[in-house]
């Protein structure tokens, strides 16, 4: 459905993406995660046909069609869809949400009859309530404005759908809801997705996550693979401790197994460590010796959160032992 | 006291992000005073002659009433015309004697509707000899009344002329010009509005249509978002010029209404006067749409519109006529809208000439300028999501 090869965006003298590949499949939800400034959104925008070819170079298709050819960018455009950050880019506020869908549609040559049909089962699927419908959008709580944005990018039953920061925004409780209406749309409409986020949680619901960090595509696989490429397949012992400093943790690092000792709150610790069945019992007793006071201990999977902080922290640590 | 000149620093840097706007504030009105002051100091303290058509009926034959015989007699036309031409206040543009052209007063009013001339000046059959026989003279004076501000100008120059011809032919000052007023408004109608309502319709059919259109293009957030789907560039634009177009229609309907309602005297046709109002109204659509084109954002398009409204008031001959401006000023005066707009509206209105002249053809240009323009600019503008 979308095959990038060798990616390069060169702006200037700003080398923006750095030989970026991966494949993706019908169907499938990827999620594109990165701190500001990875190159999520230019390399979306390469497969939106919005750069222009002299800033990018590689081998890049998107529904079979490559958009280094500017002929193909009127059936690129018809193929897929685009929901961004912000509604106000994507929604005329002064409008009703079914005019809205007419004009979105009529570029794609759908009937009115059509676009209203179509309408009604996204809307209903992404539970917009009907008595909003001929109402000005304007008058739409964010979360109806929200899930009617994306209403809109899939009113052409597009083969790939982007989506930017779906979840930006939403306060924490709304965020789950909008995930789950994209997985539900996905499972539907068999939508191949595309997610640029910053919200790892979004990795709930992608078959595949790629992390990106300074344009460079650093993991590309589904997220239970990359959780269990982590030392004993993700498996982490998380130690609740007394006066949690980092002198502590420094002691702890110390012991020999210990691969990676995450501070994930106050007094809160995560530990990744080799064979860790084996050395649990150890570490527990190391840190009795070391007169470190445990309040709680528990074990447990590691989640795409921790892995996405180990492999950036890795990442850091590698360019300051290069520098 | 720190905390107050903090936010004033503040300000300032918050205005100097917005370079453009900030020379908008800080150029425009030293322009506009240095514009208004070239083309006052250029005017010359002589009002400029008056362009005039001189037709003489004028024989200069006589009968003798007791046996009537004919005899010829001295004829005073040519004496005339040389007074006209040394008169300062007048410019002689065509001369006709009349009994070799015989429309010669219909060509004559032609000219007058085309705005060549300002006044014809007739002389009568017996001009030559009432002056022989001592009788008070008579001239007929055709001056041009839809420009109801300059019928006294044009009345003194032909004085003027009159005065010149008897001190060189040594005459008796005993001369009466009469005045027919060509275009003038009839009774009943009210003068004052009928000479006010042309400038008025110009500046309403270009006004309203470019306030109309100075943010359609800037203010559409959703625009970088449509150009993702199939949609061109040029259908978003095109299709904004054709919603215009129609809503100028509507808009231009009403002000004839509404300006027959309130008893305009148009001397031309619904259909002229329609299409004259329309192509000033189109030319506004037009420069509204170029000023949402270029702007960046919804501030800098409200002050480019000022900048260009000003201009516009300024060198469009309403203050100052565009023939007493300095040469630089009438080359950029005559691009202008309402330079032709105005013009073209009064001559449609008071003279009942045809909309398809030259000062049409020119707002045609104009807008279809812009246009292109704007369609270059919208063509090459980054938008992206």
């Amino acid at each position: 459905m979308v095959e990038v090869n060798n990616l390069n965006v060169i702006f200037g003298k700003v080398h923006i993406v750095h030989d970026v590949s991966f494949t993706v499949n019908e169907g499938e939800v990827i999620g594109l995660f990165g701190i500001s400034g990875a190159g999520k959104t230019t390399i979306i925008r390469v497969l939106t046909c919005q750069i222009d070819k002299k800033n990018w170079n590689g081998n890049v298709r998107v529904t079979g069609l490559s958009p280094a050819n500017k002929k193909n960018h009127p059936k690129i455009l018809s193929n897929i869809g685009y929901v961004p950050q912000l509604e106000l880019l994507n929604l005329y506020f002064e409008l009703s949400p079914l005019v809205n869908v007419e004009v979105f549609t009529s570029t794609y040559g759908i009937s009115k009859k059509e676009a209203r049909r179509i309408a009604k089962e996204l809307f209903e699927i992404l539970d917009i309530p009907m008595d909003t419908w001929k109402k000005r959008v304007k008058h739409m709580s964010g979360g109806e404005k929200k899930r009617l944005s994306m209403a809109i990018g899939l009113i052409h039953n597009p083969n790939v759908l982007f989506l930017d920061e779906p979840t930006t925004g939403v306060d924490a409780s709304k965020r789950y809801d909008i995930l789950s209406y994209l997985k539900k749309l996905n499972q539907k409409l068999k939508t191949t997705m595309f997610i640029i986020t910053h919200d790892l949680e979004a990795a709930l619901i992608c078959d595949k996550t790629a992390i990106l960090r300074e344009g460079k595509l650093l993991e590309f696989d589904t997220p239970q693979k990359l959780i269990l490429s982590l030392p004993s397949e993700g498996l982490v012992a998380r130690f609740t401790i007394e006066n949690l400093n980092e002198k502590l943790i420094d002691m702890i690092n110390k012991f020999e197994p210990v691969r990676k000792v995450l501070r994930v709150g106050n007094e809160v610790i995560e530990i990744l460590m080799d064979d860790f069945e084996q050395n649990l019992p150890n570490l527990i007793q190391f840190l009795i010796n070391k007169g470190i006071k445990i309040k709680s201990m528990s074990r447990d999977i590691a989640s795409f959160r921790r892995f996405f902080q180990i492999r950036i922290q890795e990442e850091e640590e590698k360019e300051k032992t290069l520098n | 006291m720190y905390r107050i000149i903090r936010q004033i620093k503040k300000e300032f840097k918050l205005l100097w992000t917005d370079k453009f706007n900030l020379i908008l504030a800080i150029i425009i009105p030293p322009v506009v005073i240095l514009l208004f002051g070239s083309m006052l100091n250029a005017i010359p303290p002589t009002p400029q002659p008056v362009p005039c058509v001189v037709i003489s009926y004028d024989s200069n034959t006589i009968i003798n009433p007791n046996n009537y015989t004919e005899s010829r007699i001295n004829n005073y036309t040519i004496p005339y015309v040389n007074a006209v031409n040394k008169s300062e206040l007048l410019k002689l543009e065509y001369f006709y004697n009349a009994s070799e052209e015989i429309y010669a007063m219909e060509t004559a009013r032609m000219q007058l509707i085309s705005g060549k001339i300002k006044v014809i000046i007739s002389i009568p059959t017996d001009f030559s000899e009432f002056i022989i026989w001592g009788l008070p003279a008579l001239i007929d004076c055709i001056p041009d009344s839809s420009d109801v501000q300059h019928i006294q100008d044009n009345l003194n120059a032909v004085y003027d002329s009159v005065k010149i011809f008897i001190n060189e032919n040594n005459l008796t000052p005993q001369f009466i010009i009469q005045g027919y007023e060509e275009f003038a408004i009839p009774e009943g109608y009210s003068l004052r509005f009928n000479y006010n309502a042309t400038l008025l319709l110009s500046f309403i059919a270009f006004g309203v249509s470019m306030v109309l259109t100075i943010l359609v293009v800037v203010q559409e957030k959703p625009v970088a978002r449509l150009l993702l789907t199939p949609v061109k560039r040029t259908e978003i634009l095109l299709s904004k010029y054709f919603a215009y177009m129609l809503v100028l229609i509507l808009q231009i309907i009403l002000l004839i209404i509404s300006t027959m309602v309130c008893g305009l005297y148009l001397v031309g046709s619904l259909f002229d006067f329609f299409l004259a109002l329309y192509i000033v109204g189109f030319s506004g659509l037009s420069m509204g749409l170029f000023i949402s084109s270029i702007s960046k954002t919804k501030t800098e398009a409200n002050q480019l519109f000022f900048a260009f409204m000003i201009v516009i008031l300024l060198l469009s001959g309403i203050f100052i006529p565009i023939d007493a401006m300095p040469i630089y000023l009438q080359v950029f005066a005559y691009i202008l809208p309402l330079s032709h707009g105005d013009p073209m509206i009064k001559s449609v209105v008071t003279k009942g000439k045809s909309v398809f002249g030259f000062d049409f053809y020119v707002l045609l240009g104009i807008s279809f300028l812009f246009l292109i323009i704007s369609f270059i600019i919208f063509k090459k503008r980054r938008y992206e999501v």
